[in-house]
């Protein structure tokens, strides 16, 4: 089988082929592990069956998407361990190792499989299979090359590179943090490909309903045809209609659900990756209390706690300024001079505490100093004094409220001027920082015994870069990844130039504000699906990292709106969906964002039920029938399968033979035995096709025994006898 | 609907436009002063905006505009409002002055308050359902083009 035979697009068979590689990793993992159980001992019978299994399923799958070497090659080691498993045994002490030797040599050889130049590695690996059952060849071999292990990263940059580059920050991260994501990011494409081909049924269900409204529509305007079969026809088929398109949603709805699931996953791995422990933050605290150690000679010491307590690195980062500054604050303003702290009987040595911990989905971080504490009253006199509070409420406030107003203003709480602490705008500094994470901050203080500041932030952040602009007075912001440029409007413009391309303005001073652009003003060009335009808006802010929060069921009908994010000064900033501005940009564009790769028309066959336990496969004949208008479930044995139709009707079945649990065709005399599958299309797809099985396929009504690898033609070919 | 038997109702009474409003207790999460409302261009009149609430955004709901009067005169940052929380939907309702807490009786969808004077119930139930028709007519009406057509 040729690559042009294979119907996958270039995508789809990189991802097919991707999802293989690891699958197929996992089933040589598992014949080196069955080796090496054994010693040097002849695996036994169970154990050789399991890897003749493991090793079928993957020549199955490897066909499947189009790597006919590694088919060869999981061929050749399924005879080999058949061999193994008959008598005379070709085993011997050494076979052992030789096995382990060809599973590695695969190993390495699917990393680079179908790419050109791999082919050279399949004859070695092949000549080393011989081996197995013709041993007394070893002494002639030369050794394998591919036991090697590939080449490490380069470590160091060559030395004739020119000027030295600026040194880069380069994250240190577990791998098998790195294999969640890719195994995440994989699934998203899944998820994507699931949800395309769903949409595309849905589509071809708009246009039958057209259809069907048309001919309704013909038959009244003549009122003369108008009888009551035509009209009757008309509603068995918007019945039927009706029917197929809440079961679309329904199903639709869940692949919606499993990519949240995915996101969700998606985000907590990559969440882990920016993970770090809170002790680079401490050291950088105790290196900025050191420095103000020696600037203001005042006796301090530096105590943590909770070290290991991990949080976002981009949240580290952020809270390096405001633990700075309240170090300064505490350093300034909170311990007292060596002769008050002796006179209150305190050591002449002030401590300052930091402590990290986490309280259920906050990160907490505590800055105590055991200094002077703050005096609410004089505080709240200041309050009144400076005019901000009128003596009325300074007189209602409590303690803990006037302590809150500490934060929220520029009022320092001590009277004089200090350089130090800039007069209580750190505080506010600290405030704002904390609040553009999504946190907030907390001052409880016992005067004479200390203040502590404790920052509660969210665990996790979905943090994501955007660009901010002003409308009508108001910051909005579109995400960054969809932002492409800056550029200036001409007044009036409905067109703007965006490099040698002509792409429409969409004004946003009409939509989100109520002037009109007779200005030359900033325009974003934003680009979505595809589709560029150019939004005109009064004044750029420019990108910043924002908080994406959801906008709540009351609101989610403006689709205008993604979310939206809440600014360093506690303001709401909506943020526009890209989606949107595409469709108000381009009214007359049909209004699906989804760029379908084939336009031939989908006729909607039904719902089928794929059985396999390769996932590559599985997914393989979900994008071969999806193609055919076949809403597709799987399952990976016989048993998830039955559980599967006992909820739902299929109307197509399509199964492997051999599969862990129950195999095919024990699944296929179950589901005949059940009434509503007793005259349901089965096809049976298997690389075993002797014909034993022909014989028991045919007793049991199956339509079709298709051997692998499975091609369209075949499938084809096998629904058609239908 | 109509009741004919008198049931006792635990309220909370306040004023909008000099018009006096009563709502059951049990759906007010609680009373706030609002932050900066920033006004949801598209959105219809009754929403007058949203809040950051303990870092959620809190849609700020204009009575007047949802029973059908002109709107009021918009939210702004410092103004008293109720936080309502039904069925996972939390909103706010802007309010010039909260006058008291009261048990009060209602008698066939009427109720008065101690002096007498007859109080307009509201049901939150259907100012939400009543904010989520606006909200959706408003959303599909705004997609019309906004490019004049070349």
């Amino acid at each position: 089988m040729s690559e042009g035979e294979l119907d996958f697009d270039a995508d789809e068979l990189a991802m097919l082929r991707q999802l293989f590689k690891a699958e197929a990793q996992d089933a040589l993992e598992t014949v080196t592990t069955r080796v090496l159980a054994g010693g040097t001992a002849k695996p036994t019978p169970d154990a050789l069956t399991e890897m003749m299994r493991v090793t079928h399923t993957l020549k199955g799958a490897a066909g499947t998407v189009g790597l006919n070497a590694m088919v060869d090659l999981s061929h050749r080691l399924e005879s080999a361990l058949a061999a193994i498993g008959r008598e005379p045994s070709p085993w011997r002490p050494h076979t052992a190792d030789l096995l382990v030797e060809v599973t590695d040599a695969l190993r390495a050889y699917l990393e680079v499989a179908g790419e050109p130049g791999s082919e050279t590695a399949v004859e070695t690996i092949r000549d080393q299979i011989d081996q197995i059952v013709r041993p007394e060849r070893r002494s002639q071999s030369l050794p394998p090359p591919f036991v090697e292990p590939p080449p490490e990263t380069v470590l160091e940059p060559p030395s004739d590179a020119g000027p030295a580059p600026e040194p880069k920050a380069y994250l240190r991260v577990e791998p098998e943090r790195i294999e969640d994501l890719m195994s995440s990011a994989g699934e998203l494409l899944f998820d994507r490909t699931r949800i395309e081909r769903r949409v595309q049924l849905l589509r071809t269900l708009a246009r039958d309903l057209a259809r069907t409204r048309q001919s309704l529509h013909d038959t009244l305007d003549a009122p003369a045809q108008l009888d009551r079969t035509s009209v009757a026809h008309a509603e068995g088929e918007l019945a039927s209609q009706a029917a197929l398109l809440s079961q679309t949603t329904a199903a639709l709805l869940d692949e919606i659900e499993a990519l949240r699931r995915t996101i969700g996953e998606l985000q907590k791995g990559l969440t882990r990756i920016r993970m770090e422990s809170a002790r680079n933050l401490f050291l950088h605290a105790a290196r900025t209390l050191r420095a103000l150690r020696r600037a203001t000679g005042v006796h301090v010491e530096l105590r943590t706690l909770g070290e290991d307590t991990e949080f976002d690195k981009a949240v580290a980062e952020q809270l390096v300024d405001p633990i700075t500054q309240l170090l300064r604050n505490a350093v300034a303003h909170g311990v007292e001079p060596p002769e008050e702290r002796a006179a209150r009987g305190k050591p002449a040595t002030a401590t300052l505490t930091i402590r990290a911990r986490q309280d259920g989905n906050l990160l907490v971080l505590e800055v105590s100093d055991d200094g002077r504490g703050i005096d609410t009253s004089a505080l709240r006199d200041r309050l009144v004094a400076t005019g901000r509070w009128s003596q009325t409420r300074a007189q209602l406030a409590n303690d803990s409220e006037i302590l809150d107003a500490l934060l929220g203003t520029g009022v320092s709480s001590r009277g004089d001027a200090d350089e130090l602490a800039g007069r209580g705008i750190g505080i506010g500094l600290v405030r704002e920082t904390v609040s553009k994470l999504g946190g907030e901050v907390k001052v409880s203080s016992v005067q004479g015994r200390g203040t502590t500041f404790s920052l509660r932030l969210p665990l996790s952040t979905a943090l994501a870069q955007a660009m901010l602009f002003k409308v009508g007075g108001q910051v909005y912001a579109i995400p960054n990844v969809h932002v492409v440029d800056t550029i200036t409007v001409e007044p009036a413009a409905t067109v703007a130039q965006v490099r040698h391309e002509q792409v429409p303005v969409l004004r946003l001073e009409n939509l989100l504000g109520s002037t009109t652009g007779l200005d030359r003003r900033p325009g974003v060009v934003v680009s979505f699906a595809g589709k560029s335009l150019v939004c005109s808006v009064d004044k750029l802010v420019g990108p910043r990292e924002i908080i994406i929060k959801p906008l709540g069921p009351l609101l989610a009908p403006l689709q205008l709106y993604a979310g939206a994010t809440i600014s360093g000064s506690g303001k709401v900033q909506l943020i526009l969906d890209p989606a949107q501005l595409v469709r108000r940009a381009y009214p007359d564009a049909p209004s699906e964002v989804m760029s379908a790769g084939d336009s031939a028309p989908v006729v909607l066959a039904g719902r089928a039920l794929v059985v396999d336990d390769s996932r590559a496969i599985r997914e393989a004949m979900t994008s071969m029938l999806g193609r055919e208008g076949w809403i597709v479930d799987v399952a990976e044995d016989g048993a998830r399968a039955l559980q599967m139709t006992r909820q739902l009707r299929y109307d197509l079945v399509v199964t492997d033979l051999e599969m862990p649990e129950l195999g095919g065709f024990d699944l296929i005399a179950r589901l005949r035995k059940d009434e509503r599958f007793a005259s349901t299309p089965i096809v049976i797809i298997t690389s075993r096709a002797n014909p034993e099985h022909r014989r028991r396929a045919r007793d049991l009504g199956v339509l079709a025994l298709v051997a692998k690898p499975i091609t369209r033609r075949k499938l084809l070919e096998a629904l058609a006898a239908r | 609907m109509l009741r004919t038997v008198a049931e006792l109702r635990n309220v909370i009474v306040f004023t909008i436009g000099g018009v006096r409003y009563a709502l059951e207790l049990r759906w007010v999460r609680e009373v706030v002063s609002l932050g900066f409302v920033t006004g949801v261009p598209t959105a219809p009149a009754a929403l007058s905006g949203v809040c950051n609430l303990h870092g959620t955004i809190l849609p700020v709901l204009d009575v007047a505009a949802l029973l059908g009067h002109p709107p009021g005169a918009g939210a702004r940052q410092g103004d008293g409002a109720l936080v309502l929380e039904l069925e996972g939907t939390v909103c706010a309702l802007r309010v010039d002055q909260i006058d008291h807490v009261a048990s009060l009786v209602e008698s066939a969808g009427a109720i008065v308050d101690a002096r007498g004077r007859p109080l307009t119930l509201l049901d939150p139930a259907v100012l939400v359902r009543r904010a989520t028709e606006l909200i959706t007519t408003a959303a599909a009406v705004s997609v019309a083009p906004a490019v004049p057509a070349s």
